[in-house]
């Protein structure tokens, strides 16, 4: 029962494999050099890496924070309170966020669509950092305060005592959380196309809406920027775990010698 | 330099751990604060280096209080149970991060210092527990302390090394002229490296004394015998018959390299037992206490 | 306290929104919402087993191949979902399963599975193997009954709520591979959210922030329940 349960999950992980390369079959065809030369999809390009880099960023550091503080301070009912928004589902909270901000009955601070994405950004903050505070949780919880006190002892400044006695071992979490942060948020459509300006949209947007409109000449396109898109998370992916790779493996043997 | 405890108190949750402790630590001494498992000594470490917060009283070093001092300025440095080396980096570099000026050449002496000059660029993971130990040593010296704290450093060691390490320390305490302050739950322990012993239960100081004065009186701190180069309880000591030799305690001082005493045979000759250098292999003394 | 109070206010806040404008509490699909349930109680259950199962093998069973399907089964986290979905699209569309509720079902097993088994193998590991290892004194149906479904009932609590939640969250996945034949809540609450019907807008919101909670007291009921009937057999 056991082997087959996972035997059919194998199945299930490889067809986001397999969508990959369906995809690289599509994209046969594209005109690269007028891909890669549009204006539209560049600009597109630079406000997707700008909302992803401000709303990874954040996450990452709020969601660690209220982790290494709820730990400390053993402040459980918080620990409960900060999941929450993890139950909401992405659209609604983006529609409140936007009910928040927007005129009449909100603070009024901005128009429908904003177009630096400040709510995009707070929508996924709001989301995301939920989740990274649970993935961080359990590294915290687990850490040794040993070393933090050594640290202490050795006499090392506040920011050498996390550097060299918590943030070593936090270093796979948070690169985990940050790649699956960056994965998420950079191609998504529903929040950014409730949320998000005519021009220029997030990349996940202006594909959807050039897959699914029907009436777009490239039909390929949209297929060849997923296709691109993955290929630059996945070698950001492999090159800081290869880059890390030495140091996580030295950790690991050292803890547990 | 000396360390002056003066009236802790200290509570977690409801259990009182610390009550009205107080003693003081002679400047160049190793004093040691010897307990059971919760009688609080290490609760008591842990306020003098600054990793606990006491309830009230107060730490002084050099007549200047160190309570409203971070940790990390305090100056005192400590020896844990385990080595807690930092594991992404290498054995040089653990010591070289509390250098001054984070140098090399300061690392490597230190490392020197503890018999390890040549493992600079060795990784954690391959240093023995004992070995490990000293590194640990070696960086909290680099640190240039003016108090050192040791909490249980050698519990997870075995019985030999415990030895050579308990010497080797006493040892280079000893030469750098350094304060130190050990706390175990081993009067052993207590007896090979302290110059004086402060004895605690249930939070509260029971004695305090030289090892001399505390043995006299103090219960639990039993006889010895030097036997195959260890020092080992009474206790554990096999009388054979065919030595054909009574030994009769009169002295009970004993110290690493030296004579342990005089002994009077019943017959009326005396006899030094031998010190650690001059023991002599398969000879076994029977031991007697002077009251029995 | 006041850095807790400014925490908890801090994540409250959005839920005022809720409050802005009464909501209109108007339902125009009742397909939509039998749709949605269906997919929550099958994609949950999917969820739940499949995640614990491969978790389970992937800590404590020794195997050469463990690494390598370690990274398979969470390379999926990496691979940004529109692109999993653009490419699922082709290969449904091959297999004859665009339009139907098989197609949608599989879609969305695709894109939460990474997610609950991630889930599962954080929380067995703070777990340990160690406490179940004690378990194996018991016949399996003891052992399952009375120790692990107690300890993995909050763990499985947490995965069937996130797939929920991911569901919920879907309109671009439900709409390309559904081709609109498969209407859930998502997407016919989506177009009022464009529209100017903020009543109607929010009352759909409260509908998609219900479910989840409502699905949470269900659970945690059913585990009280559960746990209480256990320890009353024990007696």
């Amino acid at each position: 029962m056991l082997r087959s349960s996972v035997v059919v999950t194998i199945m299930v992980s490889l067809l986001p494999l397999t969508a990959l390369v369906f995809l690289a079959i599509e994209s046969t065809g594209t005109d690269w050099g007028s891909l890669l030369t549009d204006e539209t999809w560049r600009d597109s390009f630079v406000t997707t890496l700008y909302v992803v880099s401000v709303s990874t960023g954040l996450s990452l550091v709020i969601g660690t924070w209220l982790a290494r503080t709820v730990v400390q301070k053993g402040w459980r009912f918080l620990s409960s309170v900060l999941r929450l928004p993890m139950f909401v589902p992405h659209i609604a909270a983006a529609y409140l966020i936007w009910l928040l901000f927007s005129g009449t009955n909100g603070i009024g601070w901005i128009e429908a669509n904003e177009r630096n994405y400040v709510t995009v950004i707070l929508t996924y903050i709001w989301k995301e950092t939920p989740f990274v505070f649970l993935m961080m949780l359990g590294t915290y919880e687990q850490l040794n305060r040993g070393y933090v006190e050594m640290a202490k002892t050795l006499q090392l400044s506040p920011v050498d005592q996390f550097k060299h006695g918590e943030l070593p071992f936090l270093m796979k979490p948070l690169l985990d959380s940050a790649w699956i942060l960056i994965a998420f948020i950079s191609f998504a459509y529903e929040v950014p196309a409730l949320l998000g300006v005519t021009y220029p949209k997030l990349i996940g947007v202006l594909a959807y809406e050039r897959l699914s409109t029907g009436l777009y000449l490239e039909a390929t396109e949209p297929y060849a920027v997923a296709l691109v898109w993955t290929c630059l998370v996945g070698i950001g992916v492999f090159l800081s775990y290869v880059l890390t790779a030495s140091i996580r493996r030295r950790i690991e043997r050292g803890v547990r010698r | 330099m000396s360390l002056n405890v003066q009236n802790l108190y200290k509570q977690f949750g409801t259990k009182q751990i610390l009550n009205g402790v107080d003693f003081e630590v002679k400047p160049h001494d190793i004093h040691a604060i010897v307990g059971v498992s919760g009688s609080g000594k290490s609760t008591i470490l842990r306020i003098i280096a600054g990793l606990e917060s006491t309830d009230s009283g107060d730490v002084k070093w050099n007549h200047r209080s160190l309570i409203h001092i971070p940790a990390h300025k305090r100056r005192v440095t400590m020896l844990s149970q385990t080595a807690l080396l930092f594991p992404h980096l290498t054995v040089g570099e653990n010591v070289t991060l509390v250098t001054r000026e984070r140098s090399r050449k300061q690392a490597e002496h230190w490392l020197r210092v503890v018999q390890l000059g040549d493992r600079y660029d060795a990784e954690i993971h391959e240093l023995s527990g004992g070995e490990q130990q000293r590194v640990s040593l070696a960086r909290a010296l680099a640190a240039e302390p003016e108090l050192l704290l040791l909490d249980e450093p050698f519990t997870n060691l075995d019985p030999k090394l415990k030895l050579d390490l308990q010497r080797f320390i006493r040892d280079l305490v000893k030469e750098l002229n350094l304060t130190a302050v050990l706390v175990t739950h081993d009067r052993e322990e207590a007896m090979l490296m302290a110059d004086q012993v402060t004895l605690i239960d249930e939070g509260k100081v029971t004695r305090t004394g030289t090892v001399a004065e505390l043995y006299d009186t103090a219960p639990g701190f039993g006889d010895f015998v030097m036997l195959d180069g260890e020092l080992r309880p009474l206790s554990e000591v096999e009388v054979s018959e065919t030595t054909g030799v009574t030994v009769q305690l009169m002295k009970k001082i004993y110290r690493f390299g030296q004579c342990f005493g005089e002994y009077q045979f019943k017959d009326g000759r005396s006899v030094m037992l031998p010190t650690r250098e001059s023991y002599q292999t398969g000879m076994i003394y029977r031991i007697k206490r002077k009251e029995e | 306290m006041i850095r807790q109070g400014l925490l908890i206010c801090l994540t409250f806040i959005p839920f005022i929104s809720l409050f802005f404008v009464v909501p209109t509490f108007e339902i125009e699909n009742n397909m939509a919402i039998v749709h949605t349930i269906g997919l929550i109680v099958i994609l949950s259950g999917i969820n739940v087993w499949l995640s614990m199962m491969c978790a389970w093998w992937l800590l404590w069973t020794d195997s050469r191949w463990k690494h390598v399907i370690e990274w398979l089964v969470f390379l999926p986290l990496f691979i940004p979902m529109l692109a999993t979905l653009f490419g699922l699209y082709l290969i449904l569309a091959e297999a004859g399963l665009i339009g139907t509720y098989v197609g949608v079902t599989l879609a969305l097993l695709v894109v939460t599975i990474p997610y609950s088994i991630r889930l599962a193998y954080n929380g067995m590991a703070v777990i340990g193997r160690p406490l179940l290892e004690q378990a194996r004194i018991l016949p399996s149906r003891r052992r399952v009954m009375y120790v692990l479904y107690p300890l993995f009932s909050r763990l499985m609590r947490t995965i069937a709520l996130f797939t929920t939640v991911i569901l919920l969250s879907q309109f671009a996945l439900i709409q390309l591979i559904g081709a609109g034949l498969i209407p859930t809540v998502t997407t016919e609450l989506y177009q009022s959210y464009a529209g100017n019907n903020r009543g109607l807008a929010l009352s759909n919101t409260w509908m998609l922030i219900l479910f989840p909670v409502l699905l949470y007291f269900l659970l945690s009921g059913w585990d009280r329940y559960m746990v209480r009937m256990l320890k009353g057999r024990l007696q």
